[in-house]
């Protein structure tokens, strides 16, 4: 039996300024295309094309892969309330990449409050680091509570900026439930693997066929 | 044209075990498609997924059917999950999709004063409301005391009000 072509699987990643959005999605993109999987990304700045810029020179991926969009004042608009800007780069990337499995979607960097709509994703990630201070799963923020996979990154750093990790651990899970949580330190890539797998797994990323 | 390709979801654990369900074949209140749900009721074999009113947005995801069927639901951007979708029917079962009711969280301020400050904490807070005259009411996503701690000293104070009135 042949299905029809149900597109990509689309993923979010959110989360506050220089949490490492950018730094993860460069770790998981080697990692997919050596899995065969077919990617592509979508970066949303306020006003400038920096972090598309910083993927097309990275020799990850073929930056005709890569999309940028000029999100203006207000990041979060872009990929919850009026979500159309991104929804129509992903349709372009589907119909210029015919067998693309996954795209990966990088919000502009927000606040706490900046969630995806299911409009435009069907799963998504919230990005905290350790160094934006230990108490931020305490204060729920949309972004942490309703994420359906949050990440803990710069574990690295715990260390010098005196967080608690095991506390932020801990306080995440109590207002998260279930849904999964991982550390990770994307300098290094420590992590990365059971983030992505995570991915594959709910977002039911599919493997274009060789 | 999109091409027409095999879909392989068997990139981790258990995918092979998944029934995928690919489309959405009708509704349940369909004349044709109703007989046979009946005739497929009596023998037990209506099998239902339920989503939240978020979730039925999704247009992939893991689930598991009333009877334990584990299913990933792939569809097309286009489709769109509504409370009877039928997603599949066979000859010896059917998979029917159900809309659970949204979790509203109603709430009355006593002045107002209280009412501005309110709906100011809402909107600062993203949360989805609906007026209802005296009422206000928020969407509850997620645990419900993530909402009802924000909210501590409207209540402490009794500047609002939770109320149940059954909606
Ligand atoms: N030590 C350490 N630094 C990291 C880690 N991850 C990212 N960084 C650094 O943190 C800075 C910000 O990372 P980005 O990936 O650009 O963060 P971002 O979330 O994409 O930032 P915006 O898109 O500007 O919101 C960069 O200097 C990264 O090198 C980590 O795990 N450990
Ligand atoms: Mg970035």
């Amino acid at each position: 039996m042949t299905d029809t072509y149900p597109g990509a699987a689309r993923v979010g990643i959110g989360g506050p300024v220089g949490s490492g959005k950018t730094a993860l999605i460069e770790q998981i993109v080697p990692r997919v295309i050596k899995r065969g999987i077919e990617v592509g990304v979508i970066t949303n700045d306020l006003v400038t094309q920096e972090d598309a810029q910083r993927l097309k020179r990275s020799g990850l991926i073929d930056p005709e892969r890569v999309i940028a969009v000029e999100t203006g004042a207000c990041p979060h608009t872009a990929i919850r309330e009026d979500p159309s800007l991104n929804i129509h780069e992903a349709n372009v990337l589907e119909d210029t990449f015919e067998n693309l499995d996954l795209i990966l979607i990088e919000s502009g960097g927000d606040n706490l409050a900046s969630t995806f709509s299911l409009a435009l994703v069907d799963y998504w990630l919230f990005v905290i680091d350790v160094a934006g201070g230990d108490d931020i799963p305490r204060k729920r923020g949309p972004g942490v509570v309703l994420s359906d996979l949050l990440v803990i990154n710069k574990t690295d750093l715990a260390p010098y900026v005196g967080a608690d990790v095991d506390l932020m651990v801990r306080e995440a899970k109590a207002v998260r439930g279930e849904k999964p949580l991982y550390l990770t330190n994307c300098r290094t890539g420590e992590g990365v693997d059971a983030v992505l797998e995570q991915v594959l797994h709910d977002a039911l990323v599919a493997r274009s066929p060789k | 044209m999109r091409a027409t390709r095999r879909h392989a979801y068997t990139l981790t654990k258990g995918a092979a075990d998944l029934l995928v369900l690919n489309e959405i074949i009708g509704q349940a209140g369909d004349p044709d498609i109703s007989r046979r749900l009946h005739e497929l009721d009596h023998l037990g074999k209506i099998e239902y997924i339920t989503f939240s009113k978020e979730d039925a947005l999704r247009h992939r995801v893991r689930v598991v059917t009333d009877h334990g069927t584990e299913c990933a639901v792939v569809l097309r951007r286009s489709a769109r999950i509504v409370d009877g979708a039928v997603l599949l029917l066979d000859d010896d079962r059917a998979i029917v999709t159900r809309l659970s009711e949204r979790n509203w969280l109603s709430l009355v301020p006593r002045d107002i004063a209280a009412a501005l400050e309110l709906g100011y904490q809402a909107g600062n807070n993203h949360w989805t409301v609906r007026f209802d005259g005296p009422v206000m009411r928020i969407a509850v996503e997620g645990p419900e005391r993530n909402y009802l701690d924000r909210l501590a000293a409207f209540f402490s104070d009794r500047r609002v009000t939770r109320i149940d009135d059954g909606r």
